[in-house]
């Protein structure tokens, strides 16, 4: 233990963990694949207008150099026809969330340890109490997954240029999906459907695009088929894992409308996972800012953006330049660097690089406190606050 | 004479072409216009801000520049001397005063040298300082860029990204250089470690008088830390001026559509969105006339036709744009 303080481990230590790992992580492995009664992953939704409710969420990764704990107990709704945005640095745990919900964390390393994710479809109804049933994910075996994966809950991930198979056309990708999940199409309606989808995402020419290949196409063409395929098995939620990050500020802005467009039309969800503030006060209704794998503030984007509370979000808001001020001062930098996530203390994880730093940091993780009725903040500066509320 | 040496750098006419189709002989028949006839001079301590979408020729101007291409045509002055004509020992020699701070600090560090190895190489080689004074100078230099002492020892993957730039800021600063172009040196980091480097940057530009050449598709932080402002599409610096005049008044179609195109990080403030259609045309075989009317929004026949010369609409601030070909008649 003594040599772990330099960030190095003896082959024997090492050892000891990756063999620990390996039990634990067959277990989970064993979970998944096992055959089980559908009620065993149906439970009730806690509000009948979430799609989903995250419910103190942990998704750890068993490494060799110890234990990542990616997502440490995270817990937020969204809500039919909403588009949330989840904010963070990388390495917070963002993406980790949105593979959570898939179930399409790296296993076996990666396991969804404990907690719930509670998904509505709206096929299941009502139980005695007027709750709608609804799928819990963390307990679904994988082969029930696969119905619910690329139909109810889709993805729309940061590369467009990687996520397209390129040796299959555009079109065959498209139709994989429709014939997967819808029942009895054929391939003309998937052609069908397809080619409806290409133009829903406004391509032109949607039926030489059907043919062609993914090399074929420029970055923001591959976005907008990516989304058609997101789009193609008419989901309740869409994740949208960092869309813009790798386009041009045009072609971002040309994406971004297309989202909020299909978002309207289709009334499904969306997930939008991204680090550009920008991007989330264009786009988002609710806001959730994540540190290093929890959440420190969450709330509706007015609150969030006019009275950000947590000094987490606050310096995040102030560090970045802004293109409507003329202001020469120099930058408010957050000072240090995100911590290493293997074996994080007890105490707020912010408490290293905040301004505010009080003696109450160091007494583990801060509660939440709700501030009004959206909004909340992971943070012991406000706790008198929460009096004044109540 | 004297207003030649106010200016650090002068460009001139400079276009550099790739072969990207060759004949039978081997000789080339269709080019890529990388950087098609780009003028534009710094004077001593400021910086010129590069702004475009990918692929418009930002980083190859820049390279260029170092002459790290040879330049098809045209002439890069710097200090005076035309570095094309300049070659061998003494083209070494002036290496140390221009230096390139590259995108991605995790692939521009040689993995298998130690800190002190990366930031004292080029300090050998150059002969800056005597040797004996070799580690001191460089502790120096990392103390100057927010290293620690300690972390002369250490490997390059030991860092995070932000402490990577930093040594690769060190790196380009120990050779004590005058110009440093910097290829998008913070895009590849988070929201608060790129206030941190921007913050350095500036602070190192005071310190040192250095100018800079920032390239980055980044509006916001090139409105930030520029004096000046060009705009790039498709090889061609399309408006250039004073940072107030470019925001305040971008005269240039693609200049309004791109600063339109910025997400505000703010709720209430939803901008007059000016959303382009169409990508970037390939750059192997550009539209006829002026590049942009493909995509422009106030497109004339002109537009399609004639090709608009970089012309002086205001002081110092130039736009290529045929709607302005009548502006100071109209003016006076």
């Amino acid at each position: 233990m003594k040599k772990q303080n330099s960030g190095m481990l003896s082959l024997k230590e090492s050892r000891k963990i990756s063999k620990e790992n390996f039990r634990i992580t067959k277990e989970f492995e064993k979970n998944k694949k096992r055959k089980v009664d559908a009620s065993f992953y149906t439970t009730t939704m806690h509000n009948n207008e979430n799609v989903i409710e995250f419910d103190d969420l942990h998704t750890f990764f068993f490494t060799d150099l110890g234990v990542v704990k990616s997502v440490n107990g995270i817990s937020f709704d969204i809500s039919k026809n909403s588009i949330v945005g989840l904010v963070g640095e990388s390495g917070c745990g963002k993406s980790v969330t949105s593979l959570s919900i898939m179930q399409l964390v790296q296993a076996p390393q990666g396991q969804i340890v404990s907690g719930e994710i509670r998904f509505n479809n709206d096929t299941l109804g009502l139980d005695e109490e007027g709750h709608a049933k609804c799928f819990d994910i963390v307990k679904m075996p994988t082969d029930q997954m696969y119905k619910i994966r690329g139909k109810d809950i889709t993805m729309i991930f940061q590369e467009p240029m990687t996520s397209l198979n390129p040796v299959f056309t555009v079109g065959y990708q498209l139709d994989e999906v429709i014939l997967l999940h819808q029942e009895g199409a054929t391939k003309e309606i998937a052609k069908e459907k397809s080619i409806e989808m290409l133009k829903l995402v406004g391509i032109s020419d949607a039926e030489s695009v059907y043919k062609r290949y993914p090399h074929q196409l420029s970055g923001g063409m591959r976005q907008r088929v990516m989304i058609a395929m997101a789009l193609a098995g008419n989901p309740k939620l869409i994740i949208a894992d960092e869309p813009t990050t790798a386009l041009d500020v045009t072609i971002q802005a040309q994406i971004l409308e297309l989202l909020k467009d299909v978002q309207k039309k289709t009334s499904a969800s969306i997930l939008l996972i991204t680090h550009d503030l920008g991007v989330i006060a264009e786009m988002a209704d609710y806001v959730v800012v994540m540190y290093a794998g929890r959440i420190v503030e969450k709330g509706t984007v007015l609150e969030i953006f006019e009275n950000p509370l947590h000094p987490y979000t606050i310096g995040l808001q102030k560090s970045k330049p802004l293109i409507n001020s003329d202001n020469d001062d120099p930058l408010y930098s957050i000072p240090g660097q995100v911590p290493n996530p293997i074996n994080m203390l007890n105490t707020c994880f912010f408490k290293d690089r905040c301004e505010r730093c009080i003696q109450k940091c160091e007494t583990g993780y801060p509660n939440e406190i709700k501030v009004t009725k959206t909004h909340s903040v992971f943070c012991y500066l406000y706790e008198d606050v929460k009096e004044e509320v109540k | 004479m004297a207003e030649e040496i106010k200016y650090i750098l002068e460009v001139d006419h400079l276009k550099e072409y790739f072969p990207v189709e060759t004949n039978f002989f081997g000789k080339p028949t269709a080019f890529l216009k990388a950087v098609d006839d780009v003028s534009f001079k710094i004077s001593s301590g400021k910086t010129l801000g590069i702004v475009g979408e990918s692929g418009c020729g930002k980083t190859t101007l820049g390279r260029t520049i170092l002459k790290l291409y040879e330049p098809t045509s045209g002439t890069v002055i710097f200090e005076g001397q035309d570095l094309s004509k300049i070659k061998g020992k003494k083209m070494q020699k002036l290496r140390c005063d221009i230096q390139l701070i590259f995108q991605d600090p995790y692939s521009s560090l040689p993995p298998r040298k130690t800190v002190g190895e990366i930031i004292g190489e080029a300090v050998k080689v150059h002969k800056i300082v005597p040797p004996e004074e070799l580690h001191s100078y460089v502790i120096n230099i990392m103390k100057q860029c927010g290293l620690q002492k300690h972390y002369y020892d250490r490997y390059p993957h030991e860092f995070s990204g932000g402490q990577r730039q930093r040594i690769c800021i060190a790196r380009a600063l120990a050779v004590k250089p005058k110009l440093i172009v910097c290829d998008e040196p913070v895009s590849a980091l988070d929201v608060s470690i790129q206030a941190q480097i921007i913050n350095l940057l500036k602070n190192l530009q005071n310190e040192l008088n250095l100018t800079y050449i920032f390239i980055s598709h980044d509006l916001s932080v090139v409105k930030y830390i520029s004096d000046e402002i060009g705009v790039m599409y498709l090889g061609s610096i399309v408006e250039k001026g004073n940072k107030k005049d470019v925001f305040k008044n971008p005269l240039h179609p693609y200049t309004q559509a791109l600063f339109s195109a910025v997400p505000i990080p703010n709720p209430k403030e939803k901008m007059q969105r000016i959303v382009l259609a169409g990508d970037i045309p390939s750059p192997a075989n550009p539209p006829k006339g002026c590049k942009f009317h493909t995509r422009c929004n106030k497109c004339m026949e002109i537009c399609q036709e004639v090709t608009p010369e970089f012309l002086e609409i205001e002081k110092d601030h130039f736009v290529a744009c045929h709607l302005y070909d009548n502006y100071e008649k109209k003016d006076e």
